[in-house]
């Protein structure tokens, strides 16, 4: 049965058109896969179903009624609810309070605590039975915020539930804890539409994929009739330009030492982590998700004032306690969450990419014109889409954007380049852009990386060592061959 | 906090010493401490009641202060609202006629209300900033005030002494006198602004004032009438500075259009010192109240200890930088 039909919907902001064209149906029971290159349409087709932005045309047809929804909630009084992809969690509340924020029930006058507090138990013990829901949300990590976002939208009794993007920020496990709820919830009828970066996700746990390009649905797959082909999948999302994977790995060139890290100390979160650099060597860092790999990018670019450690670049001491200083010595920090710590989202693109450049010596007035041109190239190299380098970074795709946090560092004489999940939310086509840019340029310059990703796949195909973390410390260090999905995992759960 | 206490009792030392609020407290016992030793009868009866009807108004402001700040906003107008329902009530009330101090009453009730809604409709459903809303409303309420009372004065029934001190009110029976020399209507007064807060922070409007001062976009997302709660803490304010004005009229027996205006920026400035976070939020708004006792202790203080009055000020201002300093810097350092 089909519980939701989109016709035809556009939808543009300001000058970019973020919907052209385009048609989705959900049935009920079913898993939709969305899949799309960043800036296809995928996240506004979400959030125009579910009411935070309305179309410009076309029209919706929920369990054959036309409907229009104003706001995120009268969309869910009619049983739409969704997962957002920037999530819609309030950090000073506690994970209880924010899984029924909005939908409290009420004993007479006063707040019912204990039944909301059941209730989150209760569908939590699907998804994370370890997590203490008397936490404040501002103490959990990216992957535990992800699942008290999908427990909130799942608390609601849904018959249409909306997942944007909801594995980014999830370990393996998590990732399949989800899924078997999620074909649970499939089995009790609830209609499902999931988008995600990693086809191997969605081919696992979609019944149909409909694939989105430049605003427009381009194809829809049933899996079943038609079976699932990836190759072909590809071939719709980036459109006739097939690109190819980098063909085997790059040669290995080790210089001598560049940045030598003797038991770094941080608070709980880092323990005597010791590691050397080597010039022009991409040095990975893997494990679970929240082993002290974020802290550890942070404390070596500068963000924590009070971290202990011996820290020596070429040879010579350096301070690791204000972010000035690591840039100076040509450490550079790329984070993933850019949303946070990376861009000036109500400014323009190339206020965006020139600004780090504004807190090292230059004239007393800024030569824009001389900037801009330097943007323009980065934007042409990055393949950022964006209509012109004025446009405000907050009207661009959550990938685009990611790009113009990496973006803003390459102008820069780099030593070290930390890369903390640069590819967390861009596509494939983007992703393989902007690693082969970062090759490209570890090759010519002899600069070196440290790399903290995710998603294994991507330490695998690009680092040359990897390092395991595993609660604040160290605990392997992966060569050559060792650098594969089974090892990596194995150490990240400490099994071998 | 290592991991043996972590969420073991929920009365562990640690759950509070780590909270923002904490320093505050300290800071207030140490004041306390001074105060005692600088002034011989701090401790009897008659000076604790002294020192509670002269610390009320700025209580009762800063606790509405905290209610609008942790729903995100922060109100300018709050002295001017204070000054402009004394204005109403001595208008309204006839020195002869008791009665007309129940008129007064209910009608300065509902101005308060459509002080707290105008404020409230600014902030939330026009989306115009809060400084920039209650910096024009300060105004407007200064207007009516000084339409109404263009100079101090105005009428007031003689019962309305009982919320200043019932000893004062003829024939009041002598047991509500005896009870009045010890528990102050003042007291009373801030005791019923607690338990209105109490009963709110109880219901959703409590819990979305919280979610909307801490993330208006993601409450909003959550279905949340972020507007309407919005202005729910205005009028929430609004009635604690109208509680306020009782007190003012009861003492004084007459309105003004212009007392209350120092009171603005010290009540919003008790909340912080209280760990009210200008961020919205976070905080809680009985340490306001610890926050209003603080910044009054500072004046007694320096009053006591005899600087000469050339540096009052400048003493007051240090003083007030280190309290608002110090729950910062205490939060820095405990978390490592």
């Amino acid at each position: 049965m089909v519980v939701l039909e989109a016709i035809g919907i556009k939808k543009h902001f300001g000058g970019v058109i973020a919907l052209s064209n385009a048609n989705l149906r959900c049935y009920q029971g079913r898993i939709t896969g969305l899949l799309g290159a960043n800036g296809s349409g995928k996240s506004t087709m979400s959030k125009i179903i579910c009411g935070i932005y309305q179309a410009d045309g076309g029209e919706i047809k929920y369990k054959g009624k036309v409907v229009k929804y104003r706001s995120p909630s009268e969309a869910r009084k009619d049983g739409i609810a969704m997962v957002f992809q920037n999530l819609s969690l309030v950090a000073d509340l506690t994970v209880w309070q924010n899984i029924v924020l909005g939908a409290e029930e009420s004993n007479g006058m006063f707040l019912d605590d204990d039944s909301a507090k059941e209730l989150s138990q209760k569908i939590l013990a699907q998804l994370l039975p370890d997590l203490d829901i008397n936490k404040k949300v501002s103490q959990l990590n990216p992957g535990e915020m992800q699942i008290v976002e999908i427990a909130k939208a799942v608390s609601r009794n849904p018959q249409l539930l909306i997942l944007d993007e909801p594995t980014a920020a999830l370990e393996q496990a998590q990732v399949r804890n989800l899924f078997s709820y999620m074909r649970t919830l499939a089995k009790e009828g609830v209609a499902m539409i999931f988008t995600s970066h990693r086809l191997w996700e969605v081919m696992e746990i979609c019944d149909d994929v409909t694939i989105f390009r430049n605003g427009e649905n381009v194809a829809s797959i049933d899996f079943e009739k038609e079976g699932k082909d990836p190759d072909k999948i590809i071939g719709y999302i980036t459109g006739d330009v097939q690109k190819k994977r980098v063909e085997g790995k790059r040669e290995r060139i080790v210089g001598e030492t560049v940045l030598s890290v003797k038991s770094l100390n941080y608070g709980r979160s880092l323990k005597n982590v010791s590691f050397d650099l080597k010039q022009g060597e991409i040095l990975g860092i893997g494990g679970l998700a929240g082993q002290g790999q974020i802290e550890l990018m942070h404390a070596l670019a500068g963000a924590f004032h009070n971290v202990r450690c011996d820290v020596e670049l070429r040879g010579k001491k350096i301070k690791l306690n204000r972010p000035l200083n690591a840039i100076k010595e040509g450490v550079v920090f790329v984070p993933g969450d850019k949303q946070l710590e990376g861009l000036f989202l109500k400014h323009s693109v190339l206020f965006n990419i020139i600004f780090p450049k504004t807190s090292l010596p230059h004239p007393l007035f800024i030569p824009y014109e001389e900037y801009r041109k330097e943007c323009e190239e980065i934007v042409d190299v990055l393949s950022i889409k964006a209509p012109t380098v004025d446009v405000p970074v907050e009207t661009l795709s959550g990938g685009n954007q990611q790009k113009v946090v990496v973006g803003k560092w390459l102008p820069f004489d780099i030593n070290v380049l930390l890369l903390a999940d640069p590819a967390k939310g861009i596509d494939i086509g983007a992703k393989r852009d902007l690693y082969q840019y970062i090759v490209e340029r570890v090759q010519k310059n002899n600069m070196s990386v440290i790399l903290y990703a995710s998603d294994s796949e991507e330490l695998i195909e690009y680092c040359d060592r990897v390092l395991i973390m595993y609660e604040g410390q160290i605990v392997a260090n992966l060569e050559g061959e060792d650098i594969n999905e089974d090892t990596i995992i194995a150490c990240s759960m400490r099994v071998r | 906090m290592n991991k043996t206490n972590q969420g073991s009792s929920k009365l562990a030392l640690s759950n509070y010493v780590f909270r923002p609020e904490f320093s505050s407290l300290l800071i207030l016992i140490v004041m306390f401490a001074i105060t005692a030793i600088l002034q011989e009868n701090f401790f009897t009866i008659k000076s604790i009641v002294r020192n509670i009807n002269a610390f009320a108004p700025l209580i009762l402001l800063s606790m509405g202060a905290a209610v609008v700040i942790i729903s995100g906003g922060i109100d300018l107008s709050a002295g001017a609202a204070l000054s402009l329902f004394t204005c109403v009530l001595t208008t309204v009330m006839k020195k002869s006629d008791p009665i007309t101090g129940i008129y007064a009453l209910l009608i300065t009730f509902a101005v308060a209300i459509l002080v707290g809604v105008v404020n409230g409709i600014g902030i939330g459903y026009l989306r115009i900033p809060p400084v920039i809303v209650t910096f024009a409303t300060s105004y407007i309420w200064l207007g009516i005030g000084l339409f109404l009372r263009p100079t101090p004065g105005g009428e007031s029934v003689a019962w309305f002494r009982i919320f200043y001190n019932p000893g004062m009110v003829e024939g009041i029976s002598p047991h509500i006198e005896q009870f009045g020399r010890v528990i102050p209507p003042a007291l009373i007064l801030i005791l019923i602004a607690c338990f209105i807060w109490f009963i709110v922070s109880k219901t959703k409007t409590g819990r979305y004032i919280y979610a909307v001062g801490s993330n208006n976009d993601s409450a909003y997302a959550s279905g949340i009438n972020t507007a309407k709660v919005q202005m729910q803490a205005c009028i929430i304010n609004s009635i604690f500075i109208f509680l306020a004005a009782l007190f003012f009229v009861g003492q004084n027996q007459s309105g003004d259009a212009r007392m209350g205006d120092p009171l603005t920026l010290r009540a919003i400035a008790s909340a912080i010192v209280g760990g009210v976070a200008l961020s919205g939020g976070k905080g809680s708004v009985y340490f306001a109240l610890v926050g209003a006792l603080i910044l009054n202790l500072v004046n007694k203080i320096i009053f006591f200890a005899n600087i000469s009055t050339a540096y009052q000020t400048l003493v007051s201002g240090l003083i007030v930088i280190i309290a608002i300093a110090a729950p910062v810097a205490y939060t820095l350092y405990s978390k490592e």
